[in-house]
C-alpha cells in the first residue's frame, strides 16, 4: 500500500528525534488505577513501586502493553472494548487511537513484534465468534494491516518471544457485545494454548484434559529459559480447588501446578495474573477474590502463599516478584514473605506491566 | 453512577474508626473464646464418653458457636486452612464422606497421634466429618472401643486444638494488627481504612455466602433443586446455620457502624424473622416449587441486607468491595 500517508508517516519516523524509555525517567512498570475522584489514569512506576508519570485516561482500561524501546504505551479498553489508544509516555498524551474494524472488538491485550514496528491484539469476530489476532504497523501510525486466527474463542493474553513466535491465551469463553460479559458456551466450552509463528500459522496447541474443560486459560507469562505459564480461571464452582498455573515449554508436555487442598481452594477458580520472578526462579499467580499470591518453583511444586486483600497485579522485579492491589499497594515478594514498596491513594486495576529494560 | 463510585471509594482523611475496637472487643473475642470453650468440652465429652449419643448435644453447642466467627475469614481463621478444616463445606466433589468412610474403612492409625491427624486432608477433619460419624446411620452406632470412637475423640480434639490457636493467635497479635493499622511495622494493613475493609468484606462475604452457599447450593435451579447439598443436613442444623450467621453477622455489623444503621437493622430483621417462619429445617422442601419459592424469598431478603449495609456501612468507612475482586477479567 504505497500511499501518500505512508511515505508521511515514514519521513515522520526519520525526521523526528528517536526517544527512548530513559526520556520517560526509565520506568519499570505500568499500571491503570481509578483515583479517588473516580477518575482513570495510566501510571509508570520505578523498580521501587514510586510514581514517575501520570497520564490521564478516558475511562477504565484493562491492560497496558509496552513499547520495547519508544516510551509508548498501548491501552485497551475493557473487554468488549471498540477502541485502544497508543499513549506517548514522555508527551503525556494520546499519540494514536486504534479503531478496530466493524464486526470486531478487543479482548483487552496484545503484543509487540519485530522489535516493535508491529502490534498484535487479541480479537473476537463477533458473528462467527472466532478468534483474531490483529496486526497493526507502528511505521504506518499504527494502521491495521492484517489478521489471522488465534487459533481458538475468546483469546485474551498473547506474548511474543524474540523469534516473533506468539503465545495466545485462547480463554474458550465466546461472548457477544449484544450480551455484555456474558458467557455463551460454558458447557462446551475448550481453552488453548496455542503457539502461532508470526504469519498465523499455528506451530502447537495444547488443550487440558477434558474435566477441565471449564478452566479458561487467560494470561501469560515467559520465562527467560523459555517456559510458558498460563494462568487459569475455572467456570464451575469456585470451591473445585482445581489448579489454575500450568507450567508447557514447546514439544513438551503440560504440568498443571497446585497447592495444598485448603490453599487451593482458598483461591476460589480465579487467577489474575501470572508473573515470573526475573531469575525465572519461581513463578507466580494472584486472586483477588481469594487474597492470596501462590508462588510455585518453575517444576511445578509448590513454595509459598502470601496473603493481600484485592491483589491482582503482577510482574517480574529484580528480585522476586512486584504485586499491586485494589488499595493502592505495591509489594515485592520473595518465597519469605511480602515487603511493602509503596501505597498510594488509588486502587491499581488488574495488571502491571513490566517495561521491557 | 458516578456520584455513587466516589461516595464509596473516597479517600477523604479518615477519622479514627471506633469501630474496629468494638469489632475486635465486642464481636470477635468473646467468639473466638466461646468457640474454644465449646471445643474444649467436645473433646473432654468424647474422652469420658465417645459415643454419638453422647457427642450430640456438645457437638451443636460446638457448631453454634463456630457461626459466631465462622464469617471472619481474616487473620487466624485464614491461618493453616484452619477455616476449611474446622468446617468443609461447600463440598462439591462429596471429599468430607470419602475421606471420613476412608479412614473408618482401614482404620488408620493416624487418630492415635494429634500431630499426626492435624495432617489428615482437611476433609476429613473438622465439624463436617464428625457430624457423619455422629448422625449417619450407618456409622453412629458405633462402640467405645471402636475405631470410630477413637476418630471422633480425634477430630474433636483437632477442634480445639485449632479453636485454642484462633483465639490465642486473636488475642495475642491479630487484634493488634487491626489496632495497629497505618503504623509503621504493621504489614497487614497499611492503613485505618484497610482495616475497615478488611472488617467490611468479612461482613459482605458473610451475607454473600449465606445467601449464595447456605441457601443458593440447596436451591440449586428450578428444573433441578438439589436438597441433599443442604450444609449439615444430616445433623438437621441447615436453617440453624443460617440464623445463627445472620445474627452473628449483625452482631459484626452492629459494632463495626459508628452511627445508627436502622436500614440494615430492619433488614437483618425481616431475613431473620423469615428464617424462624421457614419450618424447613435442611430445606428439603426446595424440592417443590412452593417450598423452593420460600427459600428464595429468605434469600432475597439477605440480599437486601447487604444492599442497605453498602449504602449504610460503606460511605462511613470510606470502603467498597475490592476494586480486583468484584471485577476481574
Amino acid at each position: 500500500m504505497p500511499s501518500r500517508r505512508h511515505f508521511l508517516a515514514g519521513l515522520a519516523a526519520v525526521a523526528l528525534p528517536r526517544l527512548s524509555w530513559a526520556d520517560a525517567g526509565n520506568p519499570a512498570f505500568l499500571s491503570a488505577a481509578r483515583e479517588p475522584s473516580g477518575a482513570y489514569a495510566l501510571f509508570g512506576l520505578d523498580a521501587e513501586g514510586q510514581d514517575l508519570f501520570r497520564i490521564p485516561l478516558p475511562d477504565r482500561g484493562h491492560a497496558a502493553t509496552a513499547h520495547p524501546t519508544a516510551p509508548e504505551a498501548v491501552a485497551f479498553a475493557r473487554r468488549p472494548g471498540r477502541f485502544a489508544l497508543v499513549i506517548d509516555c514522555v508527551a503525556g498524551r494520546v499519540k494514536h487511537r486504534l479503531d478496530i474494524p466493524a464486526g470486531r472488538h478487543f479482548y483487552g491485550h496484545g503484543a509487540f513484534l519485530q522489535g516493535g514496528e508491529i502490534l498484535a491484539t487479541s480479537e473476537n469476530d463477533i458473528e462467527s465468534g472466532e478468534g483474531r489476532i490483529g496486526i497493526w504497523s507502528r511505521a504506518e501510525g499504527y494502521a491495521r494491516i492484517a489478521e489471522f486466527a488465534s487459533g481458538g474463542i475468546g483469546p485474551h493474553e498473547i506474548r511474543a518471544w524474540a523469534d516473533d513466535t506468539l503465545v495466545v491465551a485462547n480463554g474458550g469463553i465466546r461472548t457477544h457485545p449484544d450480551r455484555g460479559r456474558e458467557k455463551l458456551n460454558l458447557a462446551d466450552m475448550r481453552p488453548n494454548l496455542s503457539y502461532l509463528s508470526a504469519a498465523g500459522e499455528v506451530l502447537e496447541r495444547i488443550e487440558l484434559p477434558s474435566d477441565l474443560h471449564q478452566n479458561s486459560i487467560r494470561h501469560l507469562a515467559l520465562a527467560p529459559d523459555g517456559q510458558v505459564a498460563f494462568a487459569m480461571q475455572w467456570q464451575g464452582t469456585p470451591d473445585a480447588g482445581v489448579p489454575l498455573l500450568g507450567l508447557h515449554r514447546p514439544g513438551g508436555t503440560v504440568v498443571l501446578a497446585e497447592a495444598d487442598l485448603a490453599e487451593q481452594m482458598a483461591m476460589e477458580g480465579y487467577a489474575g495474573s501470572v508473573a515470573y520472578a526475573a531469575d525465572g526462579q519461581y513463578v507466580g499467580i494472584t486472586s483477588p477474590r481469594g487474597g492470596r499470591l501462590h508462588l510455585f518453583h518453575p517444576d511445578g511444586r509448590f513454595a509459598a502463599s502470601h496473603r493481600r486483600a484485592d491483589v491482582c497485579g503482577l510482574a517480574p522485579g529484580a528480585r522476586g516478584v512486584v504485586l499491586t492491589d485494589g488499595m493502592g499497594g505495591v509489594f515485592r515478594s520473595g518465597s519469605a514473605g511480602l515487603s511493602r514498596l509503596a501505597l498510594a491513594e488509588r486502587a491499581w486495576d488488574n495488571h502491571l506491566v513490566a517495561i521491557p529494560s | 453512577m458516578r456520584a455513587f463510585l466516589a461516595a464509596t471509594f473516597c479517600f477523604a482523611a479518615a477519622p479514627a474508626f471506633a469501630g474496629i475496637d468494638e469489632v475486635i472487643e465486642s464481636h470477635v473475642l468473646p467468639g473466638t473464646e466461646a468457640f474454644a470453650e465449646a471445643t474444649t468440652a467436645l473433646a473432654s465429652a468424647a474422652t469420658d464418653d465417645c459415643t454419638a449419643q453422647n457427642l450430640r448435644d456438645p457437638y451443636h453447642t460446638a457448631f453454634d458457636s463456630w457461626l459466631g466467627i465462622s464469617h471472619l475469614r481474616l487473620g487466624p481463621i485464614e491461618e493453616e486452612g484452619r477455616g476449611l478444616a474446622i468446617s468443609f463445606w461447600p463440598d462439591t466433589r462429596g471429599l468430607v464422606g470419602r475421606t471420613a468412610a476412608g479412614l473408618v474403612a482401614d482404620e488408620d492409625p493416624v487418630v492415635e497421634s494429634p500431630e499426626a491427624f492435624a495432617e489428615v486432608s482437611i476433609a476429613g477433619r473438622g465439624l463436617l466429618a464428625l457430624e457423619r460419624l455422629l448422625f449417619e446411620d450407618d456409622l453412629a452406632g458405633y462402640s467405645a472401643d471402636s475405631y470410630s470412637c477413637a476418630l471422633a475423640q480425634a477430630i474433636a480434639g483437632d477442634l480445639a486444638r485449632m479453636a485454642g490457636e484462633i483465639d490465642r493467635e486473636w488475642q495475642d497479635s491479630f487484634a493488634a494488627s487491626l489496632r495497629s493499622a497505618g503504623a509503621g511495622g504493621n504489614s497487614f494493613f497499611l492503613s485505618e481504612r484497610e482495616a475497615a475493609q478488611a472488617l467490611y468484606t468479612a461482613l459482605v462475604t458473610g451475607l454473600d455466602f449465606v445467601a449464595d452457599q447456605r441457601l443458593g447450593r440447596p436451591m440449586g435451579t428450578f428444573e433441578a433443586p438439589k436438597p441433599l447439598v443442604a450444609e449439615a443436613r444430616r445433623s438437621g442444623r441447615s436453617l440453624r446455620n443460617v440464623g445463627m450467621s445472620l445474627e452473628a453477622l449483625r452482631e459484626l455489623a452492629q459494632t463495626l457502624a459508628d452511627h445508627p444503621i436502622p436500614e440494615t437493622e430492619a433488614a437483618f430483621a425481616a431475613a431473620l424473622e423469615r428464617a424462624e417462619q421457614l419450618d424447613d429445617p435442611v430445606f428439603a422442601g426446595v424440592a417443590s416449587p412452593s417450598g423452593r419459592l420460600r427459600v428464595e424469598a429468605l434469600r432475597t431478603l439477605v440480599s437486601e441486607i447487604a444492599s442497605a449495609a453498602a449504602k449504610e456501612i460503606a460511605p462511613e468507612l470510606g470502603v467498597s468491595v475490592g476494586f480486583n475482586s468484584a471485577d476481574g477479567d
